[in-house]
């Protein structure tokens, strides 16, 4: 027993001594100082601590989609138009958007009744538009069809701002719209929109601020 | 050309597979009952109940909601609050993000409308927050003329001063740029692209939870080959988000 005391002693006064010459690594001699007072065991126990990775929650907060409709030019006959949207939603109630569309003018009545006059050439009756939107879920809601199907749904107005480039000119244009989205699943939603893009122009004589309003039915989903 | 065409269409259907089987946070419900909604909003009502110490999954978050799935498979949306107060299964807190702190925040991007120069002015932004009170911003505009059309980019600097002030906190500014005039009218500009250099002055203050409005003053110098510069100055308004 005495022997076996004395010979634990001096084992811990030899790693002691050996922890003096390696002082630099620390966690060494803390091993040695947490071992039992008893026996020193021989086997050390070779556990490695299991990294709990928790999933993180994916968010879906952007939307993301295409519409095509109708755009009123005024003066150049109602034509149809095709875009794509990015929304991203701040909370329930506000959302940030942002429209990308393209339409092709028709001719004025003074072009219809005078074929040899042009207001605008062949390449400027293309209209682009960009748009930057903020948006207000007014009337959020469920629209029920027949007994067993509830979508969730939003009346929305937006109001924003952006360029018209029509007649080969870039234009600011300010823009006031109302929608419905329908959410047909929760990642995938449809849009009814009516906007309103005005801007000053003075291609037919005198200027004058215009009123194109576009319908337009859109798809979009959430990322 | 069509084996190949079917082994990319298995290889995309395999690769959306192993993405449904993503793992999911569970979490356990440790509140007397966690309410579950037919949809992400206030108004919608409560279809599901869970009981105390069941375990739900969450599925993903849209805006200040979760989609959550009870044991039994029913699905809905809960508050963000409730569910920041379940465990996960091991009794810790579940890692429900917080709402990002409007003093800290790291990132930002908005929109908005101004003047420059008498002209319409469509300008977008985003911001990085190097520390509270210093950020970096680098902005893209359109100003909208009856004569001319001109875009300008530009970086900067950004001093917050008293960031933790909620409503109003003011901001001075300094950076450089680019502008690029695209004429309407002929004739063409003497310079199409000029460099430019900024001072601004302005103010911020937070809406709602990551709501912010910005207003903003610039005196711009505009660099040109004739013998004077040109010092036009802009005013704006936006409204942001941050994260």
């Amino acid at each position: 027993m005495e022997i076996r005391l004395s010979s634990v002693l001096l084992a811990a006064a030899l790693l002691s001594g050996c922890g003096w010459f390696h002082r630099g690594e620390k966690a060494k001699t803390e091993v040695v100082a947490e071992e039992p007072q008893g026996e020193p065991s021989i086997i050390e126990p070779q556990v490695n601590r299991r990294a709990v990775k928790t999933p993180k929650i994916k968010a879906k907060d952007f939307e993301l989609g295409g519409y095509f409709g109708a755009l009123s030019i005024q003066d150049f006959g109602t034509n149809p138009i095709y875009g794509v949207r990015a929304a991203y939603h701040v909370s329930e109630d506000i959302f940030l958007e942002a429209f990308l569309a393209r339409s092709k003018a028709g001719t004025t009545s003074l072009e219809d009744v005078f074929p040899a006059i042009t207001v605008v050439s062949d390449s400027g009756r293309r209209l682009t538009y960009y748009d930057l939107d903020v948006g207000y879920n007014v009337l959020p809601g469920e629209i029920f069809l027949g007994r067993g199907h509830a979508f969730n749904s939003a009346l929305y107005v937006t109001v924003g701002m952006g360029d018209v480039k029509f007649a080969d000119k870039d234009r600011f244009a300010l823009n006031f719209g109302m929608g419905e989205r329908l959410l047909i699943t929760d990642w995938l939603a449809m849009h009814l929109d009516v906007r309103d893009h005005v801007f000053e122009t003075d291609l037919t004589g005198r200027t004058k601020n215009v009123h194109n309003i576009e319908a337009t039915l859109g798809l979009t989903f959430f990322y | 050309m069509r084996p190949l065409l079917a082994l990319l269409l298995l290889q995309a259907f395999s690769v959306t597979l192993v993405h449904a089987k993503e793992q999911l946070l569970e979490v356990v419900v440790a509140e007397p009952y966690l309410e579950m909604r037919s949809g992400p909003g206030r108004g919608y009502p409560v279809v599901y109940v869970v009981g105390r110490d069941e375990v739900v999954t969450v599925l993903y978050s849209r805006t200040e909601w979760y989609k959550v799935r009870a044991p039994r498979g029913q699905e809905g949306w809960s508050r963000r609050s409730d569910l920041a107060l379940t465990k996960l299964v091991s009794g810790e807190p579940a890692p429900i993000p917080p709402y990002p702190d409007f003093a800290t925040h790291r990132w930002e991007i908005g929109a908005g409308y101004g003047v420059f120069n008498h002209q319409n002015l469509v300008t977008t932004w985003g911001d990085f927050g190097l520390t509270d009170s210093l950020d970096v911003e680098f902005v893209l505009q359109q100003a909208l003329g009856t004569i001319d059309n001109r875009y300008i980019a530009s970086l900067g600097m950004r001093h917050t001063f008293i960031p933790e002030w909620r409503w109003f906190s003011p901001t001075a500014g300094i950076g450089f740029g680019e502008q690029y005039i695209d004429d309407k009218v002929p004739p063409k500009p003497l310079q199409t692209s000029n460099q430019l250099a900024y001072v601004s002055v302005g103010a911020r203050g937070f809406i709602t939870r990551r709501f912010m409005w910005r207003a903003d003053w610039r005196k711009y110098v505009v660099f040109t080959n004739q013998n004077q510069n040109e010092e036009p100055e802009e005013w704006k308004f936006g409204l942001a988000v941050f994260f």
